[in-house]
């Protein structure tokens, strides 16, 4: 009784170490950093083009490299890529004006041209997960001269149209919900906001039975261990840049203009069919939070000859982060870039 | 032939399957009430009268707060903020600095391995 009170302690009361592949921070710029993972494997065995990885917001991208033997980082650093993670770090309230355009058309371009000065190459490979993914399809379609070789993009929200299945779209109807009034009282959209929001779409589940999984399992190190590292990431959330967010509600909730070519970015229309990269899009089936129809219509929109719709059983952060990640989703994205990054 | 099974050792597992089945059932329930308009219209009147209830309490506190720390001699939130701002600029300006070296570098390395390459040619010509 003693030990598991004592455990039960330590899992709501400390961090897990998570984030701890070796890395060196190779750029910055306000809050966000560039590290490069330090490779494993040596230079001539090693794949030419190196592979960024870009993922959300509003949440920390250590859930890309959760904890030694289950991290995708680890595992594609083992494979021999050149690794590179872009963190947008925690904006603060001086913050609130950034948009899309800033990330996309300068902070994106100035942390590329520095991971390809250090890699010495001038083609690359582009991970985007979630809003990471919208991030990465702007960039991919407003520069597709720029070097992009590969475009992976992962539960990519990109499409509003099924407004009936998507539950956020229903939360922030303009009926409902005043973006800008919220705005207004907080410059940035709360992080405490955001938690609500993802973990209302199952609440039972996340208020009530994430807990009684741990209660059933506190006798197995392993699963509490990967229980204590997945709770830290899943609380830890940032807030999101007030113009940012505002675009995310109007132009997309609500516009749905980046699918249907009606998004401008920094004075310009994001044209998908400009985007020309090798595409792999991964959806995950189980996504309750992007479902699987805000994912696919872009294999219709892009430029790209060589693409490939890849569809796995999941959710959306368990086909990258779950028990079957290693099994499944890691090695297709890593066989696909194997055959592309040389 | 049948088979016996052997009956559980664990007392309590009867009761952990009712649990379960009663939290899926419980689950499958909220997801859908989460899930409809009526849900969507509360959760927006909640949070709009939150904000419409805090707002005078917050300008109030914002106006005072930047008169005190006006009479203090302190820097204000807008002071902070106008110099974050400010100071990411100057990290822009530093950026471009460092791209241009990064240009002029390999511009250098590219000359040398070029001009390397030619004495050696020149070399084997003779």
């Amino acid at each position: 009784m003693e030990e598991t009170l004592r455990t039960l302690l330590r899992l709501h009361t400390t961090r897990a170490p998570i984030g701890q592949t070796p890395k060196d921070l190779i750029w910055t710029l306000n809050k966000a950093k560039l590290y490069r993972y330090t490779p494993v494997v040596s230079e001539e065995s090693r794949h030419k083009v190196p592979l960024l990885l870009i993922f959300a917001l509003m949440n920390r991208p250590t859930i890309l490299d959760l904890r030694p033997g289950h991290s995708f980082v680890e595992y594609m650093v083992g494979k021999g890529y050149d690794v590179y993670l872009l963190d947008w770090g925690s904006p603060g309230i001086e913050d609130r004006n950034l948009k899309l355009d800033d990330y996309t058309l300068d902070y994106m371009p100035r942390a590329i041209r520095k991971m390809k000065a250090v890699a010495g190459c001038e083609e690359f490979s582009m991970l985007g997960w979630c809003i990471g993914a919208i991030l990465t399809t702007i960039y991919a379609a407003l520069r597709p001269d720029d070097g992009l070789r590969n475009l992976l993009l992962l539960t990519a929200p990109l499409d509003y149209s099924d407004k009936q299945s998507i539950s956020f779209a229903r939360w922030v109807d303009e009926r409902y919900f005043d973006v800008d009034k919220v705005l207004q009282a907080f410059g940035n959209m709360p992080p405490e906001l955001i938690e609500y929001g993802a973990k209302a779409l199952k609440p039972v589940e996340n208020y009530i039975g994430n807990y009684l999984r741990l209660w059933d399992n506190l006798e197995n190190p392993a699963v509490v261990e990967s229980w204590h590292a997945m709770n830290t990431w899943v609380n830890d959330n940032i807030p999101m840049a007030g113009a940012t967010f505002r675009q995310l509600i109007v132009d997309l909730y609500r516009g749905n203009k980046l699918i249907n070519n009606e998004m401008i970015i920094g004075g310009r229309r994001v044209d998908l069919s400009r985007i020309r990269a090798n595409l792999l899009n991964v959806v995950a089936l189980a996504d309750h939070i992007t479902p699987p129809c805000q994912s696919e219509s872009i294999m219709m929109k892009v430029g790209s000859t060589d693409k490939e719709l890849f569809r796995i059983p999941g959710g959306h952060i368990g086909i990258m982060a779950g028990s079957s990640a290693a099994k499944r989703t890691w090695p297709h994205i890593e066989a696909w870039l194997a055959a592309r990054s040389d | 032939m049948s088979v016996k099974t052997e009956p559980s050792s664990d007392p309590f597992e009867a009761w952990r399957s009712m649990r379960d089945a009663t939290m899926k059932a419980w689950a499958d329930t909220m997801v859908q009430a989460v899930n409809t308009e009526a849900y969507a219209q509360a959760t927006g009147t909640l949070l709009d009268s939150y904000l419409t209830a805090t707002a005078p309490y917050r300008e109030i506190v914002e106006k005072m707060m930047t008169q005190v720390l006006q009479l203090s001699n302190m820097p204000t939130r807008n002071d902070v903020i106008g110099l974050a701002e400010r100071l990411t600029n100057l990290e822009l300006r530093l950026d471009d600095l460092d791209a241009k070296l990064d240009g002029i570098i390999e511009q250098i390395r590219r000359e040398n391995t070029d001009s390397r390459a030619s004495r050696r040619a020149a070399e084997e010509g003779r």
